[in-house]
């Protein structure tokens, strides 16, 4: 395990090199310099070349990889062409609200999509499976930024339950920050929760009808012991994989949810980032993106053991 | 004493009725033989009595273990009686178990659910069940899981979980059916003496008529969801007995009439003709995990040295049991893998491994495998499946030459040419072998190999087909590489056999030699590990 656990790091740390270099030469291609973006089209050229010497964008490319990438390792991240300030500060301010984010998202998702599978799998053919199934097909249907407006005018303007938008920062209280999250979470999970149950229930499904279920009936558990105790173990392996997708997906793919609930996230500082030319924070906040990716992919494979002994074996 | 009485019991599913007027009965400490084919309702009797039959059906009638009524039960007193009054045995020893758990668990899992023994008892019973099902924990520790033992290990754990609490009724479903002949005769004896020792009844079920002789006392005959025969061991086959029956014994027995006389072949003349097919000092290896970074590569030897020739005409057989390197030797004669070093000689010209080989050596050696409906493209018709190797001849046939040899193979092997639009599911067990044989033959091929060809069949087919095989043979000039681990189909229709085992050939010889005579002890135990029909018919 140990030495799986120790592998496995090592393929996680090339794959960040080769991204590392693929984000910093795609960025590089990209036409538009920061400084004339930043100095605005009536700039004088000496006044440019003054600022391109200053964000040191007259450096050797390799070098300036280089520094970007031993600066990452050292936790500087740079400074913001546009605003000055130094990157890492921002990128801490959005993960405080997408990270939290993504992971409520998830969980609400997961409590959802648990339960509706299971009950869809178990009463196949039944009610509470086609109407499991046809919810989920709306859910996958309906674009989030539709459904979020929804419930902004239903539960912030109608009802007056939750505010339309913004977030009072973690300062205000544990409760005010989860409230502030709560109507974007749902909007981000309801398609997330949809997907994860259809794949539920067809992975028990498929497990149901394995042999070693009716081995285990005929051992004399009931229906309902077979699958809690072995049907179901069994069924997550496919569904680990699913929510381990969807985390990556929710800590940046948040873009239009946060912005139609005001929330300064990771989505909205990497779109303002790409708009103003701001490539350091471009660059920062992708890589960090890979690095969380990398890292799910990583967790979900311990998980993968954690579940499966003929995986620990192989290891 | 009669411990089970089935009497008068009626199954549908879905409204079709699949069995009817069932009567059985077994008592303690005696065997109960179901034999029948597939689709003769015998799983469905024995799910019947468990009252796990699949939704949608219904049963009436009558099932009495011990004087209690099973269908007077309801579901969770039933939940009580399954396992622990009854155990049951299944036909897949690689997929009964739940493979998350080690198998400790899962014996014990049985004493959990119907006792109410402490851990450190339940655990000292899983042990000792396990021991009389000979894995003794100094050697399978209950730690393990299910994919760390064999196929034959995993049938001893089901049978485990069936027995630890010393049910009155085992019932075993095809048991040794997925196993080599070796373990199959380990486990027979086994379930006997498991039957002796507890004073349990056992209903062993099974398509083979020669594995129920030796182990039953009674044995029952179905067909179609009805019983057709039954009585003791004895009558059944020394008695009058129901012509059906009579049908299974020769079925199963049956030794294809050569219908032209082989004719005496000079030995000397052989040696100097070129053999068809030529294995030079084959060797397949595959590569192990590293042991660690910096340890060197280790290889398994799958297939060690191997060498041996098939003259024209000739049907030879290789036995061996599963893991022997069968299936890798056919590979690699076929040229789908590559190979470590030694030479195949197709006709005198080496065969091409990987990924260019020659289009004169797929028209010249073609292949039939076991499963016949897993080696066909379920979305292309009958007409596109077997046409399939016409494109390994050098002159590409019109369209009206592809409509005529098509017509004229499906002839051959006994199908209607009606059939050449059809879909592969439209098709039995035996027709889809049928149509596997006519892909095969639609190149003129020197050499056949069939791969197991044979073994998913039932007794009756088996024969029609094994007779096919024969009168292509002699018609069409083909020689026949014959690979089973049925010791018997091996016996009735080669002239020369080859015995493999751990990748090496370790006997070869005429057929009836090496039968009558065998040389190796390993031949010698696999002969003797074959079920025989004892009452001769």
């Amino acid at each position: 395990m140990i030495r799986f656990i120790a592998r496995r790091l090592l393929s996680l740390a090339l794959t960040l090199l080769i991204a590392s270099v693929i984000i910093f030469l795609a960025l590089e291609v990209v036409p538009g310099d920061p400084a004339s973006v930043m100095l605005g089209v009536n700039a004088q050229a000496d006044t440019v070349a003054a600022l391109k010497e200053e964000l040191g964008l007259n450096v050797a490319k390799p070098v300036r990889y280089l520094n970007w990438v031993t600066g990452m390792l050292t936790g500087d991240f740079g400074i913001s062409y546009t605003y000055r300030t130094p990157v890492r500060d921002m990128i801490a301010d959005r993960m405080v609200i997408s990270f939290p984010l993504a992971l409520y998202a998830l969980l609400l998702s997961t409590l959802i999509a648990f339960p509706a599978g299971i009950i869809a799998a178990t009463k196949r053919g039944a009610v509470a499976d086609l109407s499991v199934m046809g919810t989920t097909q709306l859910g996958i249907a309906i674009p989030n930024f539709w459904f979020a407006m929804i419930l902004v005018s239903l539960f912030a303007i109608k009802l007056q339950w939750f505010s339309a938008g913004g977030f009072p920062g973690w300062e205000a209280g544990f409760g005010a920050g989860i409230k502030a999250l709560t109507l974007p979470a749902i909007a981000l999970a309801l398609p997330q929760a949809s997907i994860l149950a259809r794949v539920m229930r067809s992975s028990l499904l498929d497990t149901l009808g394995e042999d070693f279920i009716r081995t285990a009936r005929a051992k004399g558990l009931t229906a309902r012991q077979a699958l809690w105790h072995h049907a179901l173990r069994n069924a997550l392996i496919p569904v680990l994989t699913i929510i381990g997708l969807q985390f990556s997906f929710l800590l940046a793919g948040a873009i239009i949810v946060e912005n139609v609930f005001y929330l300064p996230g990771l989505g909205r500082l990497i779109f303002q980032g790409i708009t103003q030319r701001d490539l350091i924070v471009v660059e920062s906040v992708v890589m960090l993106l890979v690095f969380a990716v990398v890292m799910v992919t990583f967790l979900v494979d311990i998980a993968y053991a954690a579940v499966d002994p003929r995986l620990r074996r192989r290891m | 004493m009669t411990l089970l009485i089935v009497s008068d019991l009626q199954v549908s599913i879905g409204g079709v009725p699949i069995l009817r007027d069932i009567d059985l009965s077994v008592d303690r400490g005696k065997v109960l033989g179901i034999v029948g084919e597939s689709g003769s309702g015998k799983s469905m009797t024995a799910y019947s009595i468990m009252r796990l039959l699949p939704a949608g059906s219904s049963a009436a009638g009558r099932i009495e273990l011990a004087g209690q009524s099973l269908f007077a039960l309801t579901e969770p007193q039933m939940c009580e009686v399954r396992g622990r009054d009854i155990g049951m045995i299944f036909q897949e020893p690689m997929t009964a178990l739940n493979p998350l758990q080690s198998i400790g668990d899962q014996v014990a899992e049985t004493i959990k659910i119907h006792t109410d023994v402490t851990r450190a008892e339940a655990r000292r019973i899983t042990l000792e069940t396990l021991a009389k099902v000979e894995l003794p924990p100094a050697e399978f520790p209950p730690s393990r899981f299910p994919h760390e033992l064999s196929g034959g290990q995993r049938q001893r754990v089901v049978i485990a979980m069936a027995i630890a609490l010393r049910p009155k009724l085992l019932i075993a479903d095809e048991p040794t059916t997925a196993l080599d002949v070796t373990t199959q005769a380990q486990l027979l004896k086994l379930l006997k003496r498991l039957v002796d020792e507890d004073d349990m009844g056992l209903i062993l079920i099974s398509h083979d008529l020669a594995v129920v002789a030796n182990t039953a006392d009674d044995i029952a005959v179905m067909r179609d969801g009805v019983v057709l025969d039954a009585g003791s061991v004895r009558r059944i086959f020394t008695g009058n007995r129901h012509p059906y029956t009579t049908e299974l014994l020769e079925a199963s027995t049956h030794v294809p009439a050569s219908n032209v006389p082989i004719p005496k072949v000079d030995e000397a003349e052989v040696k100097r003709a070129v053999p068809l097919l030529e294995v030079r000092d084959l060797v397949r290896e595959y590569k192990l995990p590293r042991g660690g970074l910096f340890k060197p590569v280790r290889y398994l030897r799958a297939v060690d040295e191997v060498s041996f020739s098939i003259h024209r005409g000739e049907n030879v057989g290789l036995v061996g049991e599963s893991g022997c390197g069968k299936s890798t030797l056919t590979r690699a004669i076929l040229g789908l893998e590559p190979i470590q070093g030694g030479a195949v000689l197709l006709d005198g010209q080496s065969v091409l491994h990987g990924m260019e080989r020659g289009l004169d050596q797929h028209r010249k050696m073609q292949v039939v495998f076991q499963d016949p409906y897993g080696s066909f493209n379920p979305r292309h018709t009958v007409a596109r499946l077997v046409t399939e190797p016409l494109y390994a001849l050098e002159v590409q046939p019109d369209k009206a030459q592809r409509a005529a040899a098509l017509a004229e193979v499906l002839e051959r092997v006994g199908l209607l040419s009606s059939d050449r639009d059809k879909y592969i599911h439209e098709f039995s067990g035996g027709q889809r072998q049928r149509i596997a044989i006519a892909r095969a033959l639609i190149s003129r091929p020197s050499l056949i190999i069939l791969d197991e060809a044979v073994s998913a069949l039932d007794v009756s087919i088996r024969a029609r087909i094994l007779d096919l095989l024969v009168e292509l043979s002699s018609s069409f000039d083909i020689a026949y590489l014959f690979i089973s681990h049925d010791l018997s189909v091996v016996r009735s229709v080669t002239d020369r056999v080859l015995v493999m085992k751990n990748g090496r050939i370790v006997e070869q010889g005429e057929t009836e030699a090496v039968f009558k005579r065998p040389e190796h002890p390993y031949t010698r135990s696999l002969i003797e590990s074959v079920p025989k029909l004892s009452y001769v018919v």
